[in-house]
């Protein structure tokens, strides 16, 4: 589908243009997603190799990073887009940014997955880990969502998840500190699980930024470092104009 | 052709007018000037009419027509019998919707509708239920947006065989399977599979059969073992030789089912692709072909070399992809027969090639010989060693190296197997050698 009021360019090629690159956004996202799941996976799984190929694997986001950019690059100089069409191109820039982060969180969390695969596991088999790596990938999948379908209140529901992830993070931190204590050889791979859910926690945060995006994209209102409760204000007043628009 | 009696009475009353009209006109003078009244009031008679038929059109139904006979009166009950025909037909085909749209609600398959550019135009309940689509805001969208996953997204470009499997977006370790099929000009219907149930009793046949082998594997060795110790002592009575000699060749081809059992689940099991480390075909081809041409009895081996290029991928499943291949065509092929076993490369890749006169394969079984433990000959394959795996492993293996495995047969006078591997995973070195050994 087109963003509203895209419908009517003058030119179709514009028009096209500003669709593949916000389609190509959107298959950098199911990579990243899924660069993220095999990532976590392999934690589970205690699957080294798979982990190891994650981190290799990070180059393909990485390309498509360059080159979704170079195409915005190129639609801002020779189309010079301006309101909705601007906002678009900007958002995609700064999700790009955003997913590639993620990618790269994902690497990092591929590796320590391959480390920890070597040492003995925990009887709980990570479970702490795993679920916050739940709750993170829910908050990705959201976020592309929303994304997808120029939903904000999606976004939203996207944005408002981080506090939890980052509470189940720092109990997480506060847990390993406990480990540490009691026993210290664990203290290595209780490092490389605090290490493995800082990364979550990161991407967690990366989503969010795309889920505020998502919001400036559609109503043209920047609500970063704005608080949860203003920012619920700007969506539902948004998505007010927006329904008397039509 | 007759002209209908309506038209015949229309034009009779026309002419009547006008008749009525000259003679008027000649009794009391200016025949121009009844003629015209007559024009008029005609006119006026018609315009009347086609302004009710506007009306009828416009969907009144009550109308303030006088006359029961006539033209105009048939051209009414001619539309009204049309409508009623519509409407009735109306009625039928949303009748048949509602039913075409309750069965595909009750279906527990998902579909989906979908244009050229993979945009949704209509999708079923179970649909929404499976992908979490929403009914209210997804028509119109890329499904390839929503459902972002790589391997989606390049099966939606370009579909091909069964579908593909992908993990569900809705459920924690839930599968789907997703079939896409072209029909009409240029739309295409997915059908979308909940296949949790499927992968969850495949995994654990899977479990079960690799379990089943390590745990067998043990006890075989030590029987193995205790039956070599017994052939060597000396003073066993001749009695005992022959059998003893047939439990040591059973036992150890227990010991190879069960190696191939658990490479095989291994193979199968395996997520990632095979690494991409160097191996240099030629110097893994040659101990093959030479272990083969030194048993006797059988049929000659020739190795070609077309080219010296080398492979990436991982050792030992490229070595058991070139043994099983070579290792069938020789159990196969009779004494006095040929089996050429070919490395060359051409614009899609490397194929490696095994080509034989041996038996054969009949046509029908061509698509089965790949399955574990099909044996196209079951008396046969048993007696010449075979572990009924072979295929099987060279087909995982090769997929692992994204290649393709392609069989040509024809009873009675020999195969020839060839494995292309892709593009991306040949080195080429100095140019192209021609070895012949």
């Amino acid at each position: 589908m087109e963003v509203e009021d895209l419908g009517h360019h003058i030119s179709r090629r514009f028009n096209e243009d500003l669709e593949r690159v916000r389609n190509s956004v959107l298959s950098m996202g199911g990579l990243v997603e899924e660069q993220l799941d095999r990532a976590v996976k392999a934690l589970s799984d205690g699957d080294s190799q798979l982990g190891l190929q994650v981190a290799e694997d990070d180059v393909k986001v990485n390309r498509m990073e360059v080159s979704i950019d170079e195409e915005c690059s190129r639609i801002l100089a020779t189309r010079a887009p301006t309101a909705g069409d601007l906002r678009l191109v900007i958002a995609i820039i700064k999700t790009i940014t955003d997913l590639e982060r993620i990618g790269d969180e994902a690497e990092k969390i591929g590796v320590l997955a391959a480390r920890l695969a070597s040492v003995e596991r925990p009887s709980t088999n990570y479970r702490e880990l795993r679920n916050l790596a739940r709750h993170v990938k829910q908050m990705v999948h959201g976020a592309l969502d929303a994304f997808a379908r120029l939903d904000t209140k999606g976004a939203l529901e996207v944005v408002k998840a981080d506090d939890t992830v980052d509470e189940e993070y720092e109990s997480i931190y506060r847990q390993g500190i406990t480990f540490m204590m009691e026993d210290p050889r664990t203290i290595t791979r209780v490092m490389d699980m605090t290490w493995m859910a800082r990364a979550l926690e990161r991407i967690g945060d990366h989503a969010k930024n795309v889920g505020e995006y998502v919001i400036f994209m559609v109503h043209g209102k920047d609500v970063r470092h704005i608080g949860i409760k203003n920012i619920e204000a700007e969506v539902e007043q948004g998505s007010r104009r927006l329904e008397s628009r039509t | 052709m007759t002209l209908p009696s309506r038209w015949v009475s229309q034009i009779a009353a026309l002419a009547g007018l006008i008749v009525a009209a000259l003679f008027l006109g000649w009794w009391f003078g200016g025949a121009g000037w009844w003629l015209s009244g007559a024009a008029v009031l005609y006119t006026a008679f018609m315009l009347r009419h086609v302004y009710l038929l506007d009306r009828v059109l416009d969907g009144q139904r009550r109308l303030p027509l006088f006359e029961t006979r006539g033209l105009w009166a048939e051209i009414f009950a001619r539309v009204d019998k049309l409508r009623a025909k519509a409407r009735n037909r109306k009625k039928k085909y949303h009748r048949l919707l509602r039913e075409v749209r309750e069965s595909t609600g009750a279906l527990a398959d998902g579909g989906i509708i979908l244009n050229a550019d993979s945009e949704i135009l209509w999708f079923n309940p179970a649909a929404a239920r499976l992908l979490g689509l929403n009914m209210a805001t997804d028509v119109g969208h890329r499904l390839d947006n929503l459902l972002r996953h790589p391997n989606f997204v390049a099966y939606l470009r370009a579909p091909t065989g069964d579908g593909i499997v992908v993990a569900s977006p809705r459920r924690e370790s839930g599968w789907l399977n997703v079939q896409i099929i072209p029909y009409g000009t240029d739309q295409r219907l997915a059908i979308v599979r909940d296949v949790t149930q499927e992968k969850n009793v495949e995994r654990t046949r899977r479990d079960f059969v690799a379990n089943a082998s390590h745990e067998l594997r043990s006890p075989l060795t030590v029987i193995s073992g205790y039956l070599d110790a017994l052939a060597e002592e000396g003073d066993m009575p001749a009695s005992w030789r022959a059998p003893m000699t047939e439990m040591q060749r059973q036992a150890e081809r227990m010991t190879r089912i069960l190696r191939d059992l658990i490479e095989l689940t291994r193979l199968e099991s395996a997520e990632v692709n095979a690494p991409h480390d160097f191996i240099d075909v030629c110097a893994m081809l040659t101990p093959i072909v030479e272990e083969f041409r030194a048993r006797t009895g059988g049929p000659t081996v020739e190795l070609v070399l077309e080219t010296d290029a080398a492979l990436l991928g991982k050792e030992s499943e490229l070595h058991s992809i070139f043994y099983n291949l070579v290792n069938n065509a020789v159990r196969f092929t009779p004494a006095g027969g040929s089996v050429r076993v070919v490395w060359r490369t051409d614009e899609a890749g490397a194929v490696f090639e095994v080509v034989d006169t041996g038996i054969g394969i009949p046509e029908e079984q061509i698509p089965r010989v790949t399955e574990r433990f099909y044996r196209v000959d079951p008396g046969r394959s048993r007696a010449s060693g075979g572990t009924g795996l072979g295929l099987a492993i060279v087909k995982h293996a090769l997929q692992r190296h994204e290649g393709e495995l392609t069989i040509r047969s024809r009873e009675g006078e020999g195969s020839t197997f060839s494995c292309l591997f892709p593009k991306e995973r040949v080195v080429h070195r100095s140019g192209a050698v021609q070895a012949v050994l």
